[in-house]
């Protein structure tokens, strides 16, 4: 729409296939919000809940890895470090975030200090970071 | 004219930040504005993409268009289109919700957000296992 996939993936520094993993995993999550929310007879804990987030971010590390270590056998040193680099940065500052929002949704009156602006803390500084990249890519 | 992408990336983030800023008021209950007026920013950049939308398929009306170059970009445009209108419903029927204006279970709220996920995941999904077989 106002980017192509190509621009994406040169900005975001992702490949297109751990885009489509993040993206199954917003949509599977988004269906457990919604289950939880309508059946609250179920007693889904939010952890749960949380749980496609977390796979999605564990399998996007696994694969940076692999691409990393192949890139660094190619004799690619500089890319391979740069590019796990980048990758962990961003996935870290997500978990962050989901486990912070995950302990408050889970736990309201035990993380009442936990205000929403510190939960979202590490997507503003993401989105620091990537307004930075984009300028680098362009 | 086509905007270079640090151009099209700041617009993205200036909208992006401030809808965060916001929401984050909100949620702390530093601020007690509409849910409406919270998602503005949202609306602002939505009205942006449509406009930029309808006047990219406008220019197909031009006397020196050659409709061999446009038959995939239009349908491209139309899903595009449809998109953002799903997106649009989605915000809006969200935030009923929130303002208790209507109430409608979550998982209907959803629906027009899971189309487009799903379009999106075709789509995507498409590009890697074409390319995958090039």
């Amino acid at each position: 729409m106002l980017f192509s996939l190509r621009e994406l993936v040169q900005w975001l520094g992702f490949a297109t296939f751990e885009l489509f993993l993040h993206l199954l995993a917003l949509l599977v999550f988004s269906m457990m919000v919604a289950l939880k929310v309508d059946l609250s007879s179920l007693h889904l804990s939010w952890w749960l809940v949380f749980v496609p987030l977390f796979a999605a971010d564990g399998l996007s590390t696994y694969f940076t890895a692999i691409v990393s270590i192949r890139l660094y056998q190619e004799n690619e040193k500089r890319l391979a470090v740069l590019r796990l680099l980048w990758v962990l940065t961003v996935l870290s500052l997500k978990l962050v975030c989901e486990v912070l929002l995950c302990q408050k949704l889970d736990d309201q009156d035990q993380a009442r200090d936990l205000w929403y602006g510190l939960i979202v803390s590490p997507l503003f500084i993401l989105l620091q970071l990537l307004m930075i990249r984009a300028c680098r890519v362009n | 004219m086509k905007m270079s992408l640090a151009q099209r990336v700041l617009l993205s983030w200036i909208f992006a930040l401030i809808f965060l800023i916001m929401l984050v008021l909100k949620l702390d209950s530093k601020i007690h504005w509409n849910w409406f007026l919270i998602f503005l920013p949202v609306w602002a950049f939505d009205t942006i993409l449509i406009l930029m939308l309808i006047v990219n398929m406008a220019g197909r009306c031009k006397a020196d268009f050659d409709p061999r170059d446009g038959e995939q970009s239009l349908k491209r445009r139309i899903w595009y289109l449809i998109a953002l209108l799903l997106k649009l419903a989605f915000c809006l029927t969200l935030c009923s919700l929130l303002e208790s204006i209507a109430s409608v279970l979550v998982s209907v709220v959803c629906i027009p957000l899971w189309v487009l996920m799903g379009g999106a995941l075709v789509e995507l999904g498409h590009s890697v296992f074409h390319s995958r077989r090039d």
